[in-house]
């Protein structure tokens, strides 16, 4: 029993770890606000900072902060004073001019201490300029490079403003597009084998795996849509990536409307193993090829590639792939049962 | 079609959940805790899609059971 079995249990004891340590491993500090958000050049303005999973009183070294514009040109604050872990306040004395040749510049917030380590939150502030000199801006800008950050190590996930806490999906959501991947490829290659060697048994494996993969693809639209709802404010914004999967996933639903259509077993096997090849060849461009072409809400889009090292860090990593592992053997478990009932049942037919 | 009220119910609970916990603003409940909620609620949307696929196994189990009482008889 077991040892023809290990892989299901495999399997689960995968998706506990999966669950366990994803759900438990901290996220890194980050900052959520800064207010206000938009100044005029020329005052000096104390910024409201909130932190979040911070830890600001437990600095040993002072906390610097700095409104960085890229990697030459950033302005280290004046005076920081922490009110808690997670409120302090810093001191800009922002120049007369930017940097820049333009009226409104936006600027990032980076935060460091030995407690925390580095911090940034993106866009944090919008500083706006009467009359532009961007020589004179250079000048007063770049006297305080952004170096000698803190390294503060431990086991978090990176912490992405927008996705919060909800960079966790990518083991709920993310692994199951992956593992539905798996499935459909397994299928179609079941196909494949049907149209070559005319054995039926070809064919209850294809429209097994099919159906646990369009089962799959549904629970990976559902998440999505529950993430998009708290995210994007609905739960289908008609957003690419939305409407390129619903496509997919309808085409594939279709393959069970042809199966249903056909009396005959062998002209149902045979033209549904064909429409099974199309469909994965249409799945492919579909949720791959046009969401990178044109430029999507979702996290990683906007020509990104969604696995790139800059979206997954090692932590991520050592969960996401488990992940994808557990899912894929959780959803051939099913697949193994959807066959059995199908052979059984044909039994019964023949008898 | 008990099942069926039953898991339209769960669903129907679940958005309910997921929509509530949705927040904009600054000091409200879901930005104190970076949205986690949203994290369990697709948990649930995941483990209510097995519990979807177990119900129509069942079903189809019950038939074949129905079949081979057919043939016993």
């Amino acid at each position: 029993m077991m040892h023809k079995n290990w892989w299901k249990y495999l399997g689960v004891v995968i998706l506990l770890y999966v669950f366990t340590v994803g759900m438990l491993v901290p996220l890194k500090p980050g900052i959520t606000e800064v207010n206000p958000s938009s100044v005029k050049t020329g005052e000096t303005v104390t910024f409201k900072v909130w932190g979040y999973n911070s830890n600001f009183t437990q600095a040993q070294t002072p906390t610097r902060a700095w409104l960085k514009l890229d990697d030459e040109r950033a302005l280290i604050a004046e005076r920081v004073v922490i009110k808690s872990d997670t409120m302090l306040e810093v001191e800009f004395r922002i120049p007369e001019y930017l940097p820049v040749s333009k009226k409104v510049q936006d600027f990032s917030l980076i935060l460091d201490n030995d407690a925390d380590g580095p911090s940034v939150l993106p866009s944090a502030v919008f500083i706006t300029q009467d009359s532009v000199n961007a020589a004179r801006g250079t000048e007063v800008w770049v006297n305080h490079p952004v170096e000698e950050l803190s390294n503060v190590s431990g086991m978090t996930f990176p912490f992405r403003n927008i996705l919060g806490e909800t960079i966790r999906n990518t083991y709920f959501h993310v692994a199951l597009w992956l593992a539905m991947f798996t499935i459909f490829i397994a299928g179609v290659y079941q196909s494949i084998q049907y149209l070559r060697l005319k054995n039926p048994s070809r064919d209850h494996w294809a429209v097994s795996y099919t159906t646990i993969g369009v089962l799959l693809g549904i629970l990976g639209v559902v998440t999505g849509a529950i993430w998009a709802k708290n995210t994007w404010g609905a739960y289908w914004s008609w957003d690419v990536k939305q409407n390129t999967t619903a496509i997919a996933l309808l085409i594939y639903l279709a393959y069970f409307v042809l199966r249903a259509s056909f009396e005959d077993p062998e002209q149902q096997a045979r033209i549904s193993a064909v429409y099974n090849i199309f469909a994965f060849a249409a799945l492919v461009p579909l949720i791959y090829v046009i969401p990178r072409l044109t430029d999507s809400l979702h996290p990683g889009a906007g020509g990104n590639i969604t696995f790139g090292s800059q979206d997954l860090d090692n932590t991520m990593r050592m969960v996401f792939y488990p992940a994808v592992i557990g899912w894929t053997l959780m959803g051939l478990w099913m697949v193994t049962i959807l066959y059995r009932i199908k052979q059984i049942q044909e039994k019964l037919w023949e008898a | 079609m008990k099942k069926y009220i039953f898991a339209l119910t769960t669903l129907q609970l679940l958005f309910t959940i997921s929509a509530a916990a949705q927040g904009t603003g600054g000091s409200d409940f879901l930005r104190n805790i970076g949205k986690i909620y949203v994290v369990v609620a697709v948990i649930v949307a995941v483990f209510l899609g097995i519990v979807v696929f177990l119900i129509y196994l069942d079903r189809r189990l019950t038939k074949l059971e129905d079949q081979i009482k057919d043939q016993n008889e």
